[in-house]
């Protein structure tokens, strides 16, 4: 005993806090953080973008304004002039200034939304509150990002206000996203062929094909409208450059002008649906999250696919499957239906009384007509009702001594 | 990977962004103020071309091009590095990964119908009544009426528990009452007699309780005399009934045991689940990811094609609360159970499944060794399990 630690009478006292702190290894990320690579990478997306925006605007004011004050000395200005081109080249740097300071307000911000999400990360190390506290927040930031993609943007923007995870989801993403979307809704491309413009370097790099099928509607609408001149001219201009790596294509919509909007023949009636549209706002939408490293599908089926196979189990479908298994309710068998069933080459043993697992410190037990139970719940009952055993499924009586033990490993 | 060096490497980002703002603030009020001295200059002399060239000159000496390109590479490296970080500390394509394990039996996308239904109902169920509304109307969905009103109540009811008002969980409990008898749950009915009492003895004093006591404590004296007894002693505490040996009866605790036990019983007599089971779903997935995310990586690395079948290629470790069935997986054929096949206890104790017993018996009655233990039994002997 450390006499240090003992209070005058002799009675220990608690151990004061070590002042130095055991080697402690660092908490990993546990495995269940990994798939969050959305949650971190959306916002640093963002971040990043941001930076690049505000650089080229100073780069290109920056060189602007030097490039202006060598044309002014290389010329021989008369005072006058000196002095407007002067004053020019002084407002047009405090117009830098601004924009700088309005670039590192929002640089800030995005800066605070990644930090946000490190400190979220740590409440998953944390202790029991706090796991529960991500758990909670996991569920309802899955079901705003669900809402988002969908187009429910009311309720997100709600439903992240009333559980306070406004750092946690990415509303303004989506919200940029909503202003194409509607347009394309409408049969116009025009916010979808600017979105295009805006992250032209990136979409050429994963070789997007939005913008050339963007065109091609764009044609195709007009050869609907029997704007035959306009469609060639317009053909022309946007849909040629593309003729290298969509040849088969555009001569498929060059044909159109043949066969007018009315045709029958299939290949060319599919190019006239109304449905293009709705196509084009799916291959917008997954464009838009690659761009942004979210993932093609939303967080919810993800996770629910891959939760719905691993709590499927051949039981699931049974009589008398507990009302906490989601299994048990009807539109989640429909959602699980054609997913695979959890593999089991372990034995789990749950008290049908009880609910509660049993392993070695709650042995299962077995009845002389062959139902099994927990030793728990039966010493429960024996208590109860003087050693007298009841089946609860058969209703057979028999005494605790005549049960025996069973070893399932 | 930790999170404190995510931390770390996240800081000298943020410390990069305020330097490069600062330096590139630094450059422009330098500049700015070199070529206002040029215009005041200008504007008092003739000499444009002598002020002209020495701001050329001034300008040359502060490069400020060069100086903030410099910063801003500061900036990209320190970027760049939290990049790469995230990208090795998060699997980078987890939808790809869920594709891929899923792709040869389900190909769509789970039914949007489906999921709004299970949404509306994760809602309603969790008390966010404004937002299921909401949310009805922006999906276009309609749910049942018996699906919002129910949770209504019980969440009405317990925002008065949690005000400490019992009288609409005891009317509840009164509507309520056979039923709960039937499923043996009378034990809820007197808590929440006995919490009230204790609420009433304490804010009231004794004459309305003990009046109380008369009128509802009866019909427990064959199950709860102990509990009787002991609150009937807290009569004699009155006024002083923190410092008396009952003080635990006032504990804040019991409010929310008993709001908790409400919210059981309540969810039961409606026959929901007492956890949302959408809630539930998202937990397992959550936990099986993992498992399966490294198993896709592994098999994509070695160019492995997947293919599950009826069962995922891997077993996953679920918590307890996620297990609600008995599973019995033979520990000879590593087989589960079924109905064909069911679980057959040797009087050894031991657990083995019936074809497993046959082979080793091989298809005769002649005893066999039991693979767990030096004890022999016939096929006769053993004796079927119903788990």
């Amino acid at each position: 005993m450390d006499v240090a630690n003992a209070s005058p009478d002799g009675s220990m006292v608690d151990a004061p806090p070590s002042i130095i702190p055991a080697a402690k290894k660092p908490p990993n990320l546990s495995a269940a953080l990994q798939v969050e690579q959305q949650l971190m990478r959306l916002p640093f997306e963002g971040f990043k973008k941001q930076v690049r925006v505000n650089n080229r605007v100073v780069e290109k004011e920056m060189n602007a304004v030097v490039a202006g004050v060598a044309e002014a000395s290389s010329k021989s200005l008369s005072q006058d002039e000196a002095v407007r081109q002067l004053r020019g080249l002084v407002s047009r740097l405090q117009g830098l200034k601004r924009k700088l300071d309005e670039g590192n307000a929002l640089e800030q911000s995005q800066a605070q939304r990644c930090r946000a999400r490190i400190e979220h990360l740590s409440l998953n190390l944390g202790d029991k509150d706090s796991q529960r506290r991500w758990e909670t927040a996991r569920v309802d930031r899955i079901l705003v990002d669900y809402m988002l993609r969908n187009s429910y943007y009311d309720t997100a923007v709600k439903y992240a206000e009333a559980t306070r995870i406004q750092e946690l989801v990415d509303v303004d993403v989506f919200r940029d996203a909503k202003r194409v979307i509607d347009a394309l809704r409408r049969g116009d491309c025009s916010e979808a062929l600017a979105w295009c413009a805006e992250n032209r370097k990136a979409l050429k790099k994963s070789k997007s094909k939005l913008e050339f099928q963007l065109r091609l509607q764009e044609f195709i609408e007009l050869v609907r409208g029997e704007k035959m001149v306009e469609a060639i001219k317009y053909a022309r201009k946007y849909l040629a450059p593309w003729g290298q790596s969509h040849m088969k294509e555009l001569q498929q919509a060059m044909a159109t002008l043949a066969f007018k909007k009315d045709t029958d023949c299939p290949s060319y009636r599919v190019l006239f649906d109304c449905g293009q549209w709705d196509r084009l706002i799916d291959e917008f939408k997954r464009e838009n999250y690659k761009l942004n490293c979210m993932t093609p599908d939303s967080l919810l089926s993800i996770h629910l696919r891959a939760g719905l196979s691993a709590l499927k189990t051949p039981f699931c479908y049974e009589e008398g499957c507990s009302k906490e298994d989601p299994l048990s309710q009807a539109s989640f068998r429909a959602l699980a239906e054609g997913l695979p069933f959890s593999k089991q080459t372990h034995s789990k043993l749950v008290c049908s009384i009880t609910h509660d697992v049993m392993d070695a410190d709650n042995p299962p037990l077995v009845l002389p007509n062959g139902c099994l139970y927990s030793r728990r719940a039966m010493e429960a009952m024996a208590e109860k009702h003087h050693g007298e055993i009841t089946c609860p499924k058969t209703g057979f009586k028999c005494d605790f001594s005549d049960l025996s033990k069973a070893y399932i490993s | 990977m930790d999170i404190q060096g995510m931390d770390d490497a996240f800081e000298r980002v943020a410390k990069k962004q305020k330097t490069t703002y600062a330096k590139t603030n630094e450059v422009i009020e330098k500049l700015l103020e070199n070529i206002k001295q040029a215009e005041q200059l200008a504007g008092s002399s003739p000499a444009t071309g002598e002020i002209l060239g020495g701001l050329q000159a001034k300008v040359n000496e502060l490069g400020p091009q060069g100086q903030i390109a410099g910063a801003q590479k500061e900036l990209a490296g320190a970027l760049s590095k939290y990049g790469k970080l995230l990208d090795k500390s998060f699997t980078t394509d987890v939808s790809r990964a869920c594709r891929n394990i899923f792709k040869s039996c389900q190909e769509e996308d789970l039914r949007q119908d489906l999921l709004n239904e299970v949404i509306a109902q994760h809602l309603f169920r969790e008390g966010h009544f404004e937002l299921g509304e909401s949310f009805l109307q922006e999906a276009d969905i309609t749910i049942p009426d018996n699906m919002r009103q129910p949770f209504l109540e019980m969440y009405q009811i317990l925002e008065q528990i949690r005000q400490h008002n019992l009288e609409p969980a005891l009317e509840w409990a009164r509507a309520h009452g056979p039923a709960l008898r039937a499923r043996h749950r009378s034990d809820f009915e007197f808590r929440l007699h006995q919490l009230h009492f204790v609420h009433l003895l304490h804010a009231q004093g004794r004459a309305p309780a003990l009046l109380y006591a008369r009128a509802h404590f009866g019909p427990f004296a064959s199950t709860h005399m102990a509990d009787i007894q002991r609150l009937m002693g807290c009569m004699l505490w009155v006024g002083k009934l923190p410092a008396s040996p009952y003080a635990d009866l006032l504990a804040e605790s019991h409010w929310d045991a008993i709001a908790a036990e409400f919210r059981r019983e309540c969810c039961c007599e409606l026959g929901q689940s007492l956890e949302s089971p959408l809630k539930v779903t998202i937990s397992a997935g959550a936990q099986a990811l993992p498992t399966l995310l490294k198993w896709a990586t592994l098999l994509a690395e070695n160019k492995l094609d997947l293919n599950v079948g009826k069962h995922l290629p891997v077993e996953i470790e679920m918590g307890r609360e996620l297990q609600f069935h008995s599973i019995f997986a033979c520990p000879v054929s590593r087989e589960q159970s079924t109905a064909e096949n069911p679980p057959m206890l040797l009087p050894c104790g031991h657990v083995l499944c019936k074809i497993s017993i046959q082979k080793l018996a091989k298809g005769n009655s002649r005893a066999f060794k039991c693979p767990y233990c030096p004890q022999e039994a016939t096929v006769g002997q053993c004796k079927q399990v119903h788990l």
